[in-house]
């Protein structure tokens, strides 16, 4: 037919194989243990949907218009009891050890019922993400320790990202905005660790979360050089919490403003800087821009899956309307106007499932969960008791050089293309799942009318939620312009992105 | 700025921008809060003072006798600011079209001369519906030559400000609903807590419940869809009117933000992006307000096919207003969506002004059924007038001089 050498050719020709075929790529190598998993979670996320979420979203909302500085604590108490803030949360760690290849899942399934309480418990693995995407063993294993205590003793203790700043949002996302933009979050060094001082905004989270991942810089006008990843603890003395933003959706998880005057960070709570960077085969700034790439990857597709999540309770929403509802004496789920709508709505869920699905699969082969996913690590995790591995884990975290070997696999062997893959699919991932959020909600209040526009019949709330989708996690506008570099711009060497040239 | 030249027209336009700039705009957060904070009461009494809940009633009623132009054109002006009063206003001028539709000029003017007071004045609407697409509309018994209702009604809006209600009822199951003249304040009328909303929290509604309520029956019994649709017929551009306003909003927003803002070492408005979105957002503020004018002339000249222009009109201002908003936040990034801004409010508002009237998809439906002569409607809409008198030369003079008044005196 055709001979192999010949057919890798055509495989590796615009649009390559490897780049659009992700599935069926990943689904021989994904252990088959996670498809269990997968099914898992969606029940247990499922039971707290109709046990805690949806008897409680409207009531909820409805008290954050009411009392918009109030702190949902009961919900996140819930979790944390449910044991969803270490589930994702690798057993060497403590966690539940279920991959987060398929957290996704999980996270539609609490956004279809509600997008603030699903971004409750979601955003914990924001900080989560960004903590792992340093390998700083000592300073995982250290948080991990507070995390699992935390649902163990009933105390939540859940993890925030702290990168906006009041004149840095995309600035602050984006290694080539970092050196032209308004940064102005601090790092000093000092003996014995680091003085911050700046300001973090919309830190979602923020005033509930006891350990705040935060981006800081040594040097304002080279910051893309100059990161310091910091795990900050809540009560570290010069670091307190400003104002909680009033938000349009989403009221139940709060976005926060973190103050750090003079605030003395420990070298042990150093995640990732200059000087670890250094050790590495990349240059300081290619590093930094591959962490922005595990953490956007990873935490993109989360927010593509809230989108669907939206999408679907968009969806729900108008359906159940159209079928309780009669206009000129015939049901409206028996309009054919509506049934085409209906069906477009739904359309829009599938694929844009379809998308997270395809982002999330990325992630498991490239992302930075990829050595977790391995077949013998994953099984290994999963068959060896949890107390033998932290226990390995607590031992072994205490040399650097588990710490080095994370970071060179991730890193220095990871290929470029392979970074590419992961950061576009993650913000294609995003765009349509937000997209669909919202265009499902306008559909659903356009399809409701009178009723679609009450708090109390819940389609309103979605398209509030919705729209701050399209918002963080980098604005869906910027996600295009990642989406072309990362996946359109390749093959034309003349293509500049994120830069002046683009005016 | 509904295109014009019109010297008195555009010093009613200024007057309402002065009005909403220095009285509204002011106090949107807050009002914005309602029903968990207080209401604006005080609005209320300023806009009353100013003849704003007077604009299109006949002067012989007590009103100022405005015709379309001078309406749409204040409504731009306040939605640009607050949708809320804009609500307000409309709701309570469907209930007067509806009311004059029916004949019901002697009740019209009684009401407006015993009020006293806002409340007194406003009369209370199902303004979010069209009543045909409601299936449990409450009943009306007739005992003794007097009608009494009973039933439930969801959504009516000011129910928990106006005094009175025209109130949808059928005298018999399955019979075309007529229209009620209720008095809200008698004991036979349980209102609900305000009804939270997507958008116009300050022009609220409630769930009402008749327990044999008196109701005056306006016009003749079973013709209420008739009425309605005499005062849909041009009050919808006065809804694509509060919902051009909105956008103009949104675009002014958008656009300060954009020259202030910096990202990426340049102004947001240096991006060829942000100027995309800044151009789409401008070019459909553009075309509402010239689809609105030109809505406006064909019903003044009282053109042939003027109820299908402002049907168009309306539809498609409305859409694409639920859109722009949406880019409206997304030009602000993160601050767009909190409430410091005036974009979270606009993007809701404009959701529940394509809301007003009834459903989306039904107006449209309803519009192209008239040239397919599908349904019940079919080939009315030629035989309807206009309820609102066109009277855009007299226009103003009385009302800019009172807006122009209030405005001074609040910048004092
Ligand atoms: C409720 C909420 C929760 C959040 N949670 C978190 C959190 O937990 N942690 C965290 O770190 N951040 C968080 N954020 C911040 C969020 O990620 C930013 O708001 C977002 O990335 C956009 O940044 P910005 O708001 O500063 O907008 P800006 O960057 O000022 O952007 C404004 C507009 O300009 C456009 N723009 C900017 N630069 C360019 C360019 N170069 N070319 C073209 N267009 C451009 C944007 O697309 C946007 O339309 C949150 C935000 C919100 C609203």
């Amino acid at each position: 037919m055709i001979p192999r050498s010949e057919c890798k050719a055509f495989l590796d020709r615009e649009p390559k194989f490897d780049d659009i075929m992700i599935s069926l790529r990943a689904i021989a190598r994904q252990p088959k243990g996670i498809n269990s998993e997968v099914k898992r979670i969606i029940a247990v996320a499922r039971k707290f949907n109709d046990e805690v979420v949806r008897p409680g979203c409207l009531p909820l909302d409805r008290k954050m218009h009411e009392d918009p500085d109030h702190l949902a604590w009961d919900y996140v108490i819930e979790a944390n009891k449910r044991g969803f803030y270490t589930m994702f949360i690798p057993k060497m760690f403590g966690g539940g050890g279920y991959s987060l290849a398929g957290i996704a899942y999980f996270l539609e399934e609490l956004a279809s019922a509600c997008g603030a309480i699903a971004n409750i418990v979601g955003v914990h693995y924001l900080g989560v993400t960004m903590l792992f995407s340093s390998w700083n063993f000592k300073v995982i294993n250290r948080v991990c320790k507070d995390v699992v205590k935390g649902y163990k003793e009933g105390k939540p203790c859940i993890l925030s990202l702290a990168m906006t700043e009041p004149d840095a949002g995309t600035d602050s996302q984006n290694i080539e905005f970092m050196d032209t933009g308004s940064l102005a979050c601090h790092a000093q060094k000092v003996p014995g660790g680091y003085k911050i001082n700046g300001n973090k905004i919309f830190i979602s989270m923020g005033h509930m979360s006891t350990w705040h991942i935060i981006h800081a810089y040594t040097d304002l006008n080279r910051a893309s050089e100059n990161t310091v990843m910091l795990a900050v603890k809540t009560g570290t003395r010069g670091f307190t919490f400003g104002k909680k933003e009033k938000k349009m959706g989403q009221k139940a998880c709060p976005a926060s403003e973190l103050i750090f005057k003079d605030c003395f960070v420990p070298d042990e709570n150093v995640c990732i800087d200059k000087e670890d960077a250094s050790r590495l085969r990349s240059p300081v700034k290619d590093t930094n821009a591959r962490i922005f790439a595990f953490i956007w990857a990873a935490s993109r597709t989360g927010v593509g899956a809230f989108g669907v999540g939206t999408a679907r309770a968009a969806f729900e929403d108008a359906l159940a309307y159209a079928a309780k509802t009669e206009i000129d004496g015939q049901l409206l789920v028996n309009h054919e106007w509506c049934q085409s709508l209906l069906a477009d709505m739904y359309k829009n869920v599938l694929l844009s499932r379809l998308a997270y699905a395809e982002a999330s699969y990325a992630n498991g082969l490239h992302g930075m969960w990829m050595v977790m996913n391995l077949k013998p690590m994953y099984y290994m995790t999963r068959y060896t008791p949890a107390g033998i591995l932290k226990f390995s884990i607590s031992a072994l975290s205490r040399f650097g050089f588990v710490t080095n070997f994370f970071r060179k696999i991730c890193f220095d062997h990871q290929k470029d293309e392979a970074i590419d893959r992961i950061d576009g699919w993650g913000s294609l991932a995003k765009v349509v799942g937000t997209d669909a959020g919202i265009t499902n909600a306008r559909l659903a209040l356009e399809i409701m009318g009178h009723a679609g526009v009450r708090q109390d019949c819940r389609a309103e709330k979605v398209l509030r939620d919705s729209k701050l989708l399209q918002i963080y996690e980098g604005t869906n506008q910027i996600n295009r312009l990642n989406l072309f570099k990362r996946m359109v711009a390749k093959p034309i060497p003349q293509a500049e992105v994120f830069s002046q040239a683009n005016l | 700025m509904i295109k014009s030249e019109n010297k008195e027209l555009k010093l009613v336009e200024k007057a309402a921008r002065e009005f909403s700039k220095k009285i509204l705009a002011p106090g949107r957060e807050e009002n914005d809060a309602f029903p968990f904070g207080p209401f604006f009461n005080d609005v209320l009494d300023k806009a009353f003072a100013l003849d704003l809940f007077h604009i299109q009633l006949p002067e012989h009623l007590g009103g100022m006798g405005h015709g379309i132009r001078v309406f749409c054109t204040i409504m731009d002006q306040i939605c640009q600011e607050d949708s809320s009063l804009g609500g307000i206003i409309f709701t309570n001028a469907l209930a007067q079209s509806v009311m004059l539709a029916s004949g019901s000029e002697a009740l019209l003017k009684s009401i407006a001369e015993q009020s006293q007071a806002v409340p007194d004045f406003l009369v209370a609407f199902s303004s979010l519906a069209n009543p045909n697409d409601i299936s449990d509309l409450p009943t009306a018994q007739s005992l003794d030559g007097s009608y009494f209702l009973s039933g439930a009604l969801n959504d009516l809006v000011l129910g928990g400000i106006a005094k009175q209600a025209v109130v949808p009822a059928r005298i018999s199951p399955g019979a075309p609903y007529s229209y009620f003249l209720v008095d809200l304040n008698g004991g036979d009328v349980i209102r609900s807590e305000p009804v939270m909303s997507h958008g116009l929290h300050a022009c609220p509604a409630v769930d009402a419940n008749f327990s044999s309520a008196k109701g005056i029956l306006l016009g003749i019994p079973g013709k209420g869809d008739s009425y309605f649709k005499k005062g849909f017929e041009t009050l919808q551009l006065v809804a694509a009117a509060m919902s051009a306003g909105v956008m103009k909003g949104s675009l002014q927003e958008a656009i300060a933000y954009c020259n202030k803002r910096v990202q990426g070492g340049r102004k947001l408005k240096d991006w060829s992006t942000m100027q995309m979105m800044l151009a789409d957002m401008t070019i459909q503020t553009y075309v509402a307000d010239m689809l609105i004018a030109r809505a406006c002339q064909a019903v003044e000249n009282r053109e042939n096919d003027w109820q299908i222009m402002v049907q168009a009109a309306s539809l498609h201002i409305q859409a694409a207003a639920t859109h722009l908003v949406s880019d409206g936040i997304q030009a602000l990034g993160g601050v767009g969506y909190m409430k410091d801004f005036g974009q979270e409010k606009r993007f809701r508002d404009a959701g529940q002004i394509q809301a007003l009237l009834g459903h989306a998809h039904l107006k449209k439906l309803r519009f192209i059924r008239q040239f397919l002569h599908i349904g019940k409607g079919a080939g009315e809409a030629a035989e309807l007038k206009p309820v609102i008198e066109v009277n855009v030369k007299e226009g103003g003079k009385r009302l800019t001089e009172g807006l122009l008044q209030a405005a001074t005196l609040q910048a004092k």
